[in-house]
């Protein structure tokens, strides 16, 4: 057991023939098909995760192109427009001198949803081939992108806030860009994309793949 | 440890047909993918095109930051802006709404709209803020979809798709014209001209205008462009007259029109219109050459005609009936060698000569040439007495030489001219200046400060101021002369003289008596002879005296005379009349009758003492008493002699006093000199204005007309 070296043997529900709900964690009896307490549908390995896994994770990636691509802000200042990005609008921030918001912005919106991709792109895959980090670290590594992903949208927050506080008329007025929008759903999409992963094939794949 | 045994699982196998296994989740990427696919092709093909508009400047121009618009609506985006090839101009390259830029057509006109402040308004504010922006104009053109354009720098007069009609106008100069400058119609903006532009042959100036439909149909052949700007004064006969146009004209110009006459027609596309000083000239401007039937004539004048212009009227018994239309020198070979005459054409409108409206040419100048023999002749006259502008003149003088409607092929006909009665004005006026010129204002003043001098060397001189003194001497002198002893006792004398002859009458009583006793009658004759002659000498001597009374009037003539002189400040001459009193003072009192006047007494009486002595001595004469009568005769002669001294001496003091009179003004501090001085200070006074206004003069002489 190759797993056995990082990780102590672990006994998994699946092992010992019961189903934990995933909603309320109570430990039902096989054969039930639905939780005793919470009443929702029991399923002992989602089947059709790792699909939804992709579908969401592509579906984000699409709309992760365009929210990079087109203007996030439209600024309109004494009757002169200026369009940002995501990454002009962090180069501009350095070039004003505001490093240190220019870094919050990058990390939010650049550094963090792409390494949610490359996670949840690396647990997907780690399903099916064998990698070297432990099932525990990758649990970590599950939890921390389902914590993280929610916060990626701070930017979208920004936007929303500032188009619907800056609105001077001519003086000043900001609005969103489709950027917003597809940054928002990139977003959501990622982080359904991690909903939709079932950490329990973590563990199935070391008993299917027994050294 | 043991495991809790596993309980028995239910296991469903997995399904197997994938298709059966996929997830409806995959609907999401799939969607997600189309809308952004359909979102990139939508911005992809709404990009536009590309279009290059080629600037001579693009202040302003930033790329991705410029708009593009027409109509005020922004249709497009500067992408980048670089130098054309030969770096001679900015190639601004714009991507154009795909809609729009398929109507592009060639000739769409692109400006920089950028913010204006004149004096017709503020243009283009809203771009202070914004920025620039590039705005289009052009007349679509389904499928045209031109690509490169010729940017102008300015808005273009007239927007193409508006309406109106385009002309050009003429000018002579452009000074009062600018760019956007409006053209009224009664008052009525009804259009705009571009920025005026120098002719290829630089003797004029062309300006394209534009006037707006429907205003554009006032335009025909009949219209007259006249200079609205600024405003215009003009003095004339008729009073002052004062026009001035909107504000806006008054600080851009501005041109104004009006159809002057009826029946114009329709104006062809490339119609050039001639701008006109004022409405007045624009309206008389009738004539030139739009009258169909308007007979052309020569007119050769031999004298100057400075002062005619082509335009100028020509006028039959005061009576507006043509134009000047031209202006030549030719040269005439003549016996006496080649003169230059000057040849002016002239057109006649028939209609204004009482002619028919369609009369032909031919029976018009029949009708002149029937007039010119009835002595019809043009003339040169001034067109007012203000100003030396000409106008011809036709008039009637039958006294004028034969002559006649000279027709002769190929020229136009020429009509005889009389010599003009002009006052020549300008001659006059140079004339006058020249006369102010040739003023010898220097010299008079050169003279003038001399004569100052002069005056002021002779009243300071030495011999002025002691020439009083000598004079004063001199009439001490005479009056120590008249005051002496001498003179004095004449009368003291004449008295003595008296009381021996009332002694020697008494003595006679007694001789008298002694006659009546002694003959010596003949002796006393002879004695009374003697004393006749003495009474003699003395009227002769009371003659002279009152001679030399007679003259002292003369003398005080000549002093009042010298005293004239003196206030008329002939010096000179004062001192040679001064001169010439002393001389006729001297000469009074050193005359032989003044003098012989003591010697003579002295001796008449010498020789009635002789006289009688010799009677004393002598026997006493029979006749005593016509003796008697006769001496009696001559004491009243010595007394009447006697009686006029005193006047002579009282004249004498007269004189002296009216003498020292003068002389005492002629003191060194005395007002005379007082006077004097402030008379030559007053004659220095206006010899500086004098020679200020001969300054001035020199400097302008044009003040001496204009009064300044």
């Amino acid at each position: 057991m190759e797993n056995t070296r990082t990780a102590p043997s672990v006994l998994t529900a699946r092992a010992a023939g019961l189903i934990g709900c995933t909603q309320c964690g109570r430990v039902q009896t096989p054969g039930a098909a639905r939780c005793i307490r919470c009443g929702s549908v029991l399923q002992s390995r989602d089947e059709a995760s790792l699909q939804k896994v992709w579908a969401w994770f592509f579906a984000g990636l699409v709309v992760y192109v365009p929210a990079n691509i087109y203007p996030m802000l439209r600024t309109s200042s004494l009757g002169k427009t200026t369009d940002s990005t995501i990454l002009g609008g962090v180069i501009d921030l350095i070039h004003h001198g505001s490093i240190g918001i220019a870094l919050i912005v990058f990390f939010a919106s650049i550094v963090i949803p792409v390494g949610k991709f490359i996670a949840i792109a690396y647990l997907a895959l780690s399903i099916r081939h064998r990698v070297k980090l432990s099932d525990h670290r990758r649990h970590i590594l599950y939890e921390i992108v389902e914590f993280v992903g929610r916060w990626s949208m701070i930017d979208v927050f920004v936007v929303a806030i500032l188009a619907a506080l800056v609105q001077l008329d001519f003086a000043a007025h900001i609005n969103p860009g489709i950027a917003a929008v597809s940054f928002a759903l990139s977003v959501a999409f990622t982080m359904m994309s991690a909903q939709s992963f079932d950490p329990r094939l973590i563990w199935d794949a070391n008993k299917g793949n027994p050294a | 440890m043991s495991h809790p045994r596993p309980a028995e699982m239910d296991m469903s196998p997995p399904r197997k047909s994938f298709w059966r296994n996929l997830s409806f989740v995959w609907l999401v990427p799939i969607a997600a993918l189309a809308v952004t696919l359909f979102i990139a092709w939508q911005s992809w093909a709404a990009r536009g095109t590309l279009i290059e508009i080629r600037f001579t400047n693009a202040a302003g121009v930033t790329a991705d930051e410029t708009v593009v618009r027409y109509r005020d609506v922004s249709v497009g985006l500067v992408e980048n802006v670089r130098f054309s090839a030969d770096m001679e101009s900015v190639i601004v390259a714009a991507r154009i709404d795909q809609n729009v830029a398929d109507n592009l057509p060639v000739d769409a006109q692109f400006w920089v709209v950028r913010p204006e402040v004149s004096a017709r308004g503020i243009s283009g504010l809203s771009t202070v803020l914004s920025g620039v922006y590039i705005e289009a104009s052009f007349t679509p053109e389904p499928g045209a979809a031109a690509s490169s354009f010729e940017g102008t720098n300015k808005a273009p007069l007239v927007l193409p798709g508006k309406k109106g009609t385009r002309l050009t106008i003429r000018a002579s100069d452009g000074s009062r014209l600018s760019a956007g400058s409006p053209i009224f119609y009664r008052g009525i903006e009804v259009g705009s001209i571009e920025a005026p532009r120098l002719l290829d042959s630089g003797d004029g100036v062309v300006v394209e205008g534009f006037v707006e439909a429907p205003h554009d149909r006032r335009i025909n052949s009949a219209t007259r462009f006249w200079d609205v700007s600024g405003f215009s004064v003009s003095l004339g006969a008729g009073g002052l007259d004062l026009s001035v146009d909107s504000l806006a004209s008054l600080v851009t110009g501005g041109i104004s029109f009006d159809t002057v006459f009826s029946g114009g027609t329709t104006i062809d596309d490339d119609q050039v219109f001639d701008l006109f000083e004022s409405e007045k000239s624009a309206r008389e401007s009738v004539f030139s050459d739009v009258i169909d039937n308007a007979v052309k004539l020569t007119v050769e004048f031999d004298e100057s005609v400075s002062g005619l212009s082509a335009g100028s009227p020509v006028q039959y018994r005061g009576l507006r009936v043509g134009v000047v239309s031209a202006i030549g020198a030719f040269i005439e070979d003549t016996a006496s060698g080649q003169t230059v005459k000057l040849r002016v054409t002239i057109s006649i409108d028939p209609q204004s000569m009482g002619l028919q409206k369609d009369v032909r040419p031919a029976e018009t100048l029949a009708f002149l040439a029937g007039a010119v023999k009835e002595g019809l002749r043009a003339q040169l006259a001034a067109k007012s007495i203000f100003s030396n502008t000409l106008v011809v003149d036709l008039v009637d003088a039958p006294d004028a030489p034969e002559a006649t409607l000279g027709i002769f092929n190929g020229e136009f006909p020429v009509l005889p001219s009389i010599e003009s009665d002009l006052p020549d004005v300008t001659a006059t006026a140079e004339g006058l200046l020249q006369r102010v010129n040739d003023l010898p204002v220097e010299e008079v003043m050169e003279q003038a400060i001399s004569l100052m001098a002069s005056i002021e060397a002779v009243a300071a001189a030495e011999g002025t101021r002691t020439a009083p003194d000598a004079i004063l001497a001199l009439i001490e002198d005479a009056r120590g002369l008249i005051g002496s002893e001498a003179t004095q006792a004449i009368p003291q004398e004449l008295r003595d003289t008296v009381g021996e002859l009332r002694s020697t009458i008494a003595g006679l009583t007694k001789v008298t008596e002694d006659l009546q006793t002694a003959d010596a009658v003949g002796q006393l004759v002879a004695a009374l002879n003697a004393a006749e002659v003495a009474a003699e000498d003395f009227s002769g001597l009371s003659a002279e005296l009152s001679e030399a009374g007679s003259e002292v009037p003369a003398l005080i003539d000549d002093l009042r005379a010298l005293t004239a002189k003196a206030n008329s400040l002939e010096v000179e001459q004062l001192m040679t009349s001064a001169a010439s009193f002393l001389d006729g003072a001297d000469k009074l009192v050193d005359s032989e009758d003044m003098r012989a006047l003591p010697a003579a007494l002295t001796g008449a009486l010498q020789e009635a003492q002789a006289a009688l002595s010799q009677l004393r001595e002598g026997g006493i004469v029979e006749n005593a008493n016509a003796t008697l009568a006769s001496a009696s005769d001559a004491a009243k002669a010595v007394a009447t002699a006697v009686e006029t001294l005193p006047a002579l001496s009282d004249r004498l003091a007269r004189l002296v006093r009216q003498a020292e009179g003068t002389l005492a003004g002629y003191g060194n501090e005395s007002s005379f000199n007082r006077e004097t001085v402030a008379a030559l200070r007053e004659v220095r006074q206006a010899a500086a204005a004098v020679s200020k206004l001969a300054r001035a003069l020199e400097r302008n002489p044009n003040s001496l007309l204009f009064g300044r």
